[in-house]
Order: C-alpha cells, then sequence, then structure tokens
C-alpha cells in the first residue's frame, strides 16, 4: 500500500507535462492511432501545455502589478488576473482527464442509441470544457471521480442544447448535419432567444442595424489581436500612472499574450488530431443511417461579417463594464477572446444584425463578470493541485476567467457539490 | 515556387488545425514536398489572395475568390471515406 501510494505521488509529482503525454500515448494506443502518431501527439500536446503556462507566466508577472495599482489609482476592486483559455491547461492537464473522456464517450453513444440526444459527440477538442469544470470539481472535492462526474454531467446538458440549436446552426450557416455542443458558445444561443424575441418587440430597435462591412473597416485595426493587445495594454498602463517606458512595455507584453495564447491552445490542439480523428471515424461508423447532429466545434460559427463587427464593438464595452459593474474583480483581457464564439452562437438568432448582437453580448457577459469571480478560488485550487504556479498563489495570486470560470452550467455544477457538503 | 493551399477558419485554434494536419500527411505520402500548406484566420485571407492556389474553409464564407475554393468540414466530421474524397480532390487540384 505504502508502495502504491509512493508509486503514485511520483508520478504525479512528474507534473502535468510529463503526465499529459504518459497519458495521452495511452489513450493513443487503444483507439489504435499507432505506436509513433502516438507519441508524437502525446508529446505535442506536453509541448503546448508547457507553452501555455509560460505565457500564464507572462501574464501573471506583467498583469498582476498594473492591474493591482490600477485598482488602488482608481478606487476599483481588482484582485484576480485574468487567464482565460490556460484553462485548457486544466482541462488537458488534470489527473482525471483520461477517465472523463471515455466516460463521455460511452455516455453519448449511450445517449445517442437510446434516441435521448441526437448530438454526437465527435468533437473531442470541446470535451475541454468539461474537462476543465471536472478538474475545478475535483480541486473542491479531492476526488477524480466527483471530478468526471462533474464534467460528464456539463457536457450531457452540452449536448442536449446542442439538439435545441443545431437546426437553426445548420440553416444560417449552410451546414448540414453539424451540432455545436461547445460550453459557453451554446449557452449564449440559448440566452439568444428570448433576449432576441424582446428585441425584435421593441419600436425603433426593431430595424436597426450598422453595416458590419462599414464597422469592420473602421474598427477593423481593434480585430486583430496584436492591435487590441498594443492598445489595451498602453491603456492599462496610462490608468496605472506607469511611465512612457512602462506604458510601451505592458502594451507590448498585452500584445505578445493576445497572439500567443491562442497559438499554443492551438498547439495542444494539434497534438489531439490523431486521437481525434480516430474517434470521429469510430463514432461516425457506428450512426450511418439516422439523423443525428455531429458536434463540430465553435469556430465554425464565425464566417458571417457581423462576428467580428459585433466583437470590435463589445471589446471596449466589456471592459467598462467590468470597470464600472461593482463587486466585479476581474478585468477581462484575455477573456475578451471568447467573445467572437459567443457572437458566433448569436448572431444566427439576430440574423445577422450588428446592434441586437452587441445588446445581446453585452447582457450575456455581465453573469460571466460575476460568476468569474465567485469561483476564482476553487479555479486558483485547481491550478494550485496540479503543481502550478505554487510559489505565486502561496503569495496570493487569484486566478480567474470568463471561460471556464464564468461559466453559468459550470457555476450550478460546482454549487451542487458545495451543497453536497463539499469546500476547499 | 511551390503551391499554396490555404486552410481558413475564423478562430485558427483548432478545425484549421485538424485540416491542416491531414492535407500534410496526404501530401507527404505523395511525395509533394513543394506544396506548401498555411493556416490562417479567414479576417487575414486579403495577404494570401494573390499567391495562393487552392483555398479550403472551414466554414462558410461569404466571399468569392479566382482560385478553387472546397469545404473542409469533412476534415472535422467525416467518415474515412469522405475524408479520402476531399483528400483526392485536393491533390487532383494542386497537381501539374
Amino acid at each position: 500500500m505504502v508502495v502504491l501510494q509512493n508509486a503514485v505521488g511520483w508520478f504525479l509529482g512528474l507534473g502535468s507535462t510529463v503526465i499529459v503525454p504518459i497519458v495521452l500515448i495511452l489513450l493513443g494506443l487503444i483507439f489504435r492511432v499507432g505506436l509513433a502518431k502516438s507519441i508524437r501527439g502525446g508529446v505535442t500536446v506536453g509541448v503546448g501545455l508547457a507553452g501555455l503556462f509560460l505565457i500564464v507566466d507572462l501574464i501573471v508577472a506583467a498583469l498582476q502589478p498594473a492591474v493591482a495599482a490600477l485598482a488602488t489609482r482608481m478606487g476599483l476592486e481588482l484582485a484576480l488576473v485574468d487567464v482565460n483559455w490556460a484553462d485548457a491547461g486544466i482541462a488537458w492537464g488534470w489527473p482525471g482527464v483520461a477517465a472523463l473522456v471515455f466516460s463521455i464517450i460511452i455516455v453519448n453513444l449511450i445517449m445517442v442509441y437510446f434516441r435521448l440526444t441526437k448530438t454526437l459527440w465527435t468533437d473531442v477538442w470541446s470535451y475541454w470544457h468539461g474537462s476543465a469544470l471536472a478538474g475545478f470539481v475535483w480541486a473542491l472535492t479531492g476526488s477524480v471521480t466527483w471530478g468526471v462526474v462533474g464534467g460528464v454531467a456539463y457536457l450531457i446538458l452540452g449536448s442536449l442544447m446542442s439538439d435545441m440549436t443545431a437546426k437553426k446552426y445548420q440553416e444560417f450557416n449552410e451546414m448540414p448535419g453539424i451540432g455545436v455542443p461547445c460550453g459557453t458558445t451554446v449557452q449564449a444561443s440559448i440566452f439568444a432567444m428570448p433576449v432576441v424575441w424582446v428585441l425584435d418587440r421593441i419600436p425603433g430597435l426593431k430595424d436597426w442595424d450598422a453595416s458590419p462591412e462599414g464597422i469592420r473597416k473602421r474598427f477593423g485595426l481593434i480585430g486583430e489581436p496584436v492591435i487590441l493587445g498594443l492598445v489595451l495594454g498602453m491603456l492599462i498602463g496610462i490608468a496605472a500612472g506607469y511611465n512612457v517606458q512602462g506604458i510601451l512595455g505592458l502594451g507590448m507584453q498585452v500584445a505578445t499574450m493576445l497572439l500567443v495564447l491562442p497559438r499554443m491552445v492551438s498547439i495542444i490542439s494539434e497534438g489531439l488530431v490523431p486521437i481525434t480523428m480516430s474517434i470521429v471515424e469510430f463514432m461516425r461508423e457506428r450512426f450511418q443511417d439516422r439523423e443525428i447532429f455531429v458536434a463540430v466545434d465553435c469556430a465554425v460559427l464565425l464566417g458571417h461579417p457581423a462576428v467580428m463587427a459585433a466583437s470590435v464593438i463589445m471589446f471596449p464595452l466589456a471592459i467598462l463594464m467590468a470597470a464600472v459593474l461593482p463587486g466585479v474583480q476581474m478585468l477581462p483581457i484575455a477573456s475578451l477572446a471568447v467573445i467572437p464564439f459567443w457572437a458566433g452562437a448569436i448572431v444566427p438568432y439576430t440574423r445577422g444584425n450588428v446592434i441586437k448582437t452587441v445588446i445581446v453580448l453585452a447582457l450575456y457577459s455581465i453573469p460571466f463578470m460575476y460568476l468569474a469571480t465567485l469561483t476564482a478560488d476553487v479555479h486558483t485550487a485547481a491550478f494550485a493541485n496540479m503543481g502550478q504556479f505554487t510559489a505565486e498563489i502561496d503569495a496570493g495570486l487569484q486566478l480567474a476567467s470568463w471561460d471556464m470560470g464564468g461559466d453559468p452550467i459550470g457555476f450550478v455544477i460546482l454549487n451542487i457539490f458545495k451543497a453536497l457538503g463539499f469546500s476547499l | 515556387m511551390g503551391k499554396l493551399i490555404v486552410v481558413a477558419c475564423g478562430a485558427g485554434i483548432n478545425t484549421s488545425t485538424v485540416a491542416e494536419v491531414m492535407i500534410r500527411e496526404r501530401l507527404d505520402e505523395e511525395g509533394m514536398d513543394d506544396v506548401e500548406v498555411k493556416r490562417i484566420l479567414i479576417a487575414d485571407i486579403d495577404k494570401y489572395v494573390d499567391r495562393m492556389d487552392l483555398v479550403v474553409c472551414m466554414m462558410k464564407i461569404y466571399r468569392e475568390f479566382d482560385v478553387p475554393q472546397l469545404k473542409g468540414m469533412p476534415f472535422l466530421i467525416g467518415t474515412k471515406a469522405e475524408k479520402k474524397e476531399v483528400l483526392d480532390g485536393i491533390i487532383e487540384l494542386v497537381k501539374d
């Protein structure tokens, strides 16, 4: 027993950037990807993970003092550092990730077989939303099993929401047969349904629109991560009372972060491709003759010109709202990157109307601002449990994000576990 | 200069990565190592319109180009046969 405990302790002590490749190589072999491809894929994911954590180090080192100085000067309560998609690091790095992947495949196949859902969860990448939540639940309960249960519950709800939205996505984006069960994206559609119904009945607003092309031409630069990052970083530097050197430096660091963070996430994705492909083929070949919605990544929703037009208006608005709304403790910076995905899920319901899309986005982001603040403790504990940023966390660093930290359904699931008596 | 295949998607994180990896693998198998595959954001496509030979789109796009345009959706959700069909089409188009 002691030997086993020591062995487990030694294994976990390797850290997620070593554990994850090992787990993924095993997964690859189980899904018959082949040894060479499994090794290359697994190691690539580990590299992406390591890169992701490097960028988070940079974010923390650059932004934490700046946001703290800004908060003190302006009398705001901004104590949390926004890490946004670094949560993919929790998702693919927490100890239960392999168990979660198996569980959701099995549960989904059973649900599709008994016609409880039409969504066949082929989008392995998007398991990360459930897996990140599972990591939070693991941090809260100390149990890998509960983590898997929480993550699977989240992903089941995702496939049910995908059933409700799939037809609309297919029609608007002209992609027959798809469904999008991704985390906070599909929830944005569910949220948009009643809100757009109301907006369509407000006289004056009903037919008000702005041309997406005009907005893109005027604000187009803001839609580019490096420019958005540079401007944002410099503005934060100015508000924090930095000197010119500090302002320019922070501008470059935030620009670096907004460009490089998604690139690192894409390295993780690249490493997962072989496993993903073999799971897709495995699942598709089982349900050839039935109407199913084949799950795809939410990126397929980003085609309409209104998506980026609404997003560039929402970027500054979101920051302003976070600064003004009382009790919100995270200034969204890295998290702004999720806005276009939400816009992509809203646009089919607003039929490409930019103004209405911005209104829905603004309303939808409010709960995220508060929930990201409320889940920061569990979120930070999940990183600490994985052995990441322990020194900084001991020194009082708290991490937050909109996507997954602000996720409404994730919040409900976490609170069910809290109601069952679990606490940090 | 070799041919250029542009794989365009909305975010440049996951969907276009899947297509890029699979197209590269197939090009390797065919020994067509002078064909370049570039994964881009759809917003950046203007930088490539002059020199690309083929566009693979991972989503619906609201533009026309002078070069052939293929739908990349089978890379994400296709069965083996469906993927092979798109890959065959790509090879046919970039082959001289």
